[in-house]
């Protein structure tokens, strides 16, 4: 697999402030990159420094394997926090100085336009536009040059459930035509809906790397109740061989952990077995805000 | 290079404030540099006259003197040209644009670049236009018509081109540095039209700074030394004696300026993070 983009030890500091501190990391041409973190963990000044807004005060980044950052960024569509666009030029002169930044030309404009349902309003100048509409004018500004890379950073702020959506939608379509996605949020449900890999920054430090499926598969736990006595519930379940730990979860249900390669519909049959009927069997997955919380809590 | 012309040019086609501003320029530069026949006929009116002479007969318009009084006329209304440029840097640090260019594939310098090229093409304009400007007010008023007295002195358009060009710049920076137009244009127009002009005026007059060593750091003031490029031409109607070239020093003077706000601003360009 190609490589995308290198991070080396990246540094930045502000005064005394450390919002960087030596991050390292590797992303691989088509993964979705969730880069987590609670406010000011420097999620935002990463993605500044390799889109060249921010100085590093030390270390290096490189873009597909030493290429140089002008023309790569060329190669990257960026959705950054706010819509940034001349208020006084309608969209399609906004995007005229995009395509002619990027070096990509013009006959793409109508078409991205179409694509984020802002072709009615073409011909309006950017200071009329909504919100939503801002935001979908800087998704039509990425998508323009049909870059392989795209930035995003925090892309449903600000945005209506719809809009939401519509990013949602929209990255996943983008995912599925092989691109990369590298993209920073404070939305743990998002990173987890749309995200392959994941990192977690802290004041600046990373402090997990992995993937999200399987930080999702980790667990194994099943909730469990029935109209029976608890005690003698508990008792079944305990001769179950493929239990790990009992615990009452305080609704009257038994949340039970599994052993590794044991199954909810194994412990079905083990009670149907017993004569228990359970009137309820959720396995619960893991979320990413969950083992979000863990890994915050471990690095305190 | 053609990039980096066609980058301002797509900011600026359709931008109604930065035509409207340079057609205030370009009206206040007629009037000013070709209206002085009615401003002769205004003091005649008064009943002013020169050692007894008809001031509508002062032949400000003759070649070649008319560059140089026109230049020097024209050199007045710079500042609205200087309001151009602010507006048109201002407007990418306010409205982000000049992030959102970075981050869509420019270099810092190609950012630059456009910016200058926009100067220099500004200056360009404005002298060209004082040229036509100076031919037909000329050719309405001259008393003589000669090549060689028409084309004589052109040097005062180079200078006048130079002088818009290192005003421009210092007027770039400065944009840069203070962020908000509405600040940076007071700011610009009080340090060009009072402080400096006070501050000159004391140092060369009062008695204490006269002969002492300040009045001769007059010169080397950044409006002062742009002033000194065209001299005041209007001693020569009342038969004194007036500067009537470019003198080196100034131009070196006026050369180190731009080269400060050049540095500065590719300094400032190139350290400051953009958020």
């Amino acid at each position: 697999m190609a490589t995308t983009l290198t991070i080396n030890n990246l540094t930045k500091k502000f005064g005394r402030l450390t919002a960087v501190n030596k991050l390292s990391l590797t992303i691989e041409s088509g993964q979705i990159f969730g880069i987590l973190g609670p406010n000011g963990s420097g999620k935002t000044t990463t993605l500044g420094m390799i889109l060249d807004v921010v100085a590093p005060t030390d270390g290096h980044y490189s873009w597909f394997n030493n290429t140089p950052n002008e023309e790569a960024r060329k190669k990257i569509g960026s959705i950054l926090e706010s819509p940034c666009f001349y208020p006084y030029l309608t969209a399609v002169q906004n995007l005229k100085i995009t395509a002619h930044i990027k070096q990509c030309g013009t006959s793409n404009i109508e078409e991205v336009l179409k694509q984020v349902n802002l072709y009615e309003r073409r011909n309006d100048k950017f200071k009329t536009y909504s919100l939503g509409m801002k935001q979908r004018l800087s998704i039509a500004s990425a998508l323009l040059s049909n870059p392989p890379v795209l930035i995003l950073d925090e892309p449903t702020n600000g945005l209506d459930p719809e809009g939401i959506a519509e990013v949602r939608d929209l990255i996943t379509r983008v995912a599925q035509q092989g691109k990369t996605i590298i993209m920073a949020s404070h939305l743990l449900d998002e990173v987890q809906k749309v995200c392959t890999h994941f990192c977690v920054l802290r004041k600046g430090v990373k402090i997990h790397e992995g993937l999200v499926k399987e930080t999702l598969e980790e667990l194994n736990k099943v909730e469990i109740s029935a109209d029976f006595d608890q005690d003698q519930l508990t008792n079944i379940l305990y001769d179950f061989a493929g239990t790990e730990e009992i615990k009452a979860n305080g609704n009257g249900a038994l949340l039970v952990t599994l052993k590794p390669g044991f199954t909810s519909h194994e412990i079905n049959s083990h009670c149907f077995a017993n004569h228990v009927t359970l009137k309820r069997l959720l396995t619960q997955t893991n979320t990413l805000e969950k083992e979000f919380l863990k890994i915050l809590k471990e690095h305190d | 290079m053609i990039d980096a012309i066609k980058l301002e040019w797509l900011k600026i086609r359709n931008y109604r404030v930065f035509w409207i501003l340079l057609g205030m320029y370009l009206l206040a530069l007629t009037i000013i540099a070709a209206g002085g026949v009615f401003f002769l006929e205004w003091l005649k009116s008064l009943g002013a006259d020169f050692n007894g002479i008809d001031p509508t007969i002062v032949p400000i318009y003759d070649f070649p003197d008319i560059w140089q009084n026109m230049t020097y006329l024209g050199s007045f209304v710079k500042i609205l040209l200087a309001f151009v440029v602010i507006i048109s840097v201002n407007n990418d640090i306010t409205y982000n644009t000049l992030r959102q260019n970075i981050v869509d594939g420019i270099s810092k310098k190609k950012y630059l670049l456009s910016k200058l090229i926009f100067i220099i093409v500004l200056a360009g304009i404005s002298t060209l236009f004082l040229f036509f400007t100076g031919m037909i007010t000329g050719t309405i008023y001259s008393h003589v018509w000669e090549a060689r007295f028409i084309f004589d002195e052109l040097e005062f358009l180079g200078a006048y081109f130079f002088d818009i060009i290192v005003y421009c710049s210092l007027a770039f920076l400065l944009s840069l540095i203070i962020k908000k137009a509405g600040f940076v244009i007071v700011v610009l127009f009080l340090y060009t039209m009072m402080f400096e002009p006070v501050a000159s005026a004391i140092l060369t007059n009062a008695p204490y700074f006269r002969d002492s060593f300040w009045s001769g750091l007059v010169a080397f003031f950044p409006i002062q030394s742009l002033n000194n490029l065209i001299t005041v031409p209007f001693g020569r109607y009342v038969f004194m004696e007036i500067q009537d070239n470019i003198p080196l020093k100034t131009i070196a003077i006026a050369s180190g300026w731009l080269v400060f706000y050049l540095t500065m601003i590719i300094t400032i360009l190139s350290k400051r993070d953009l958020k």
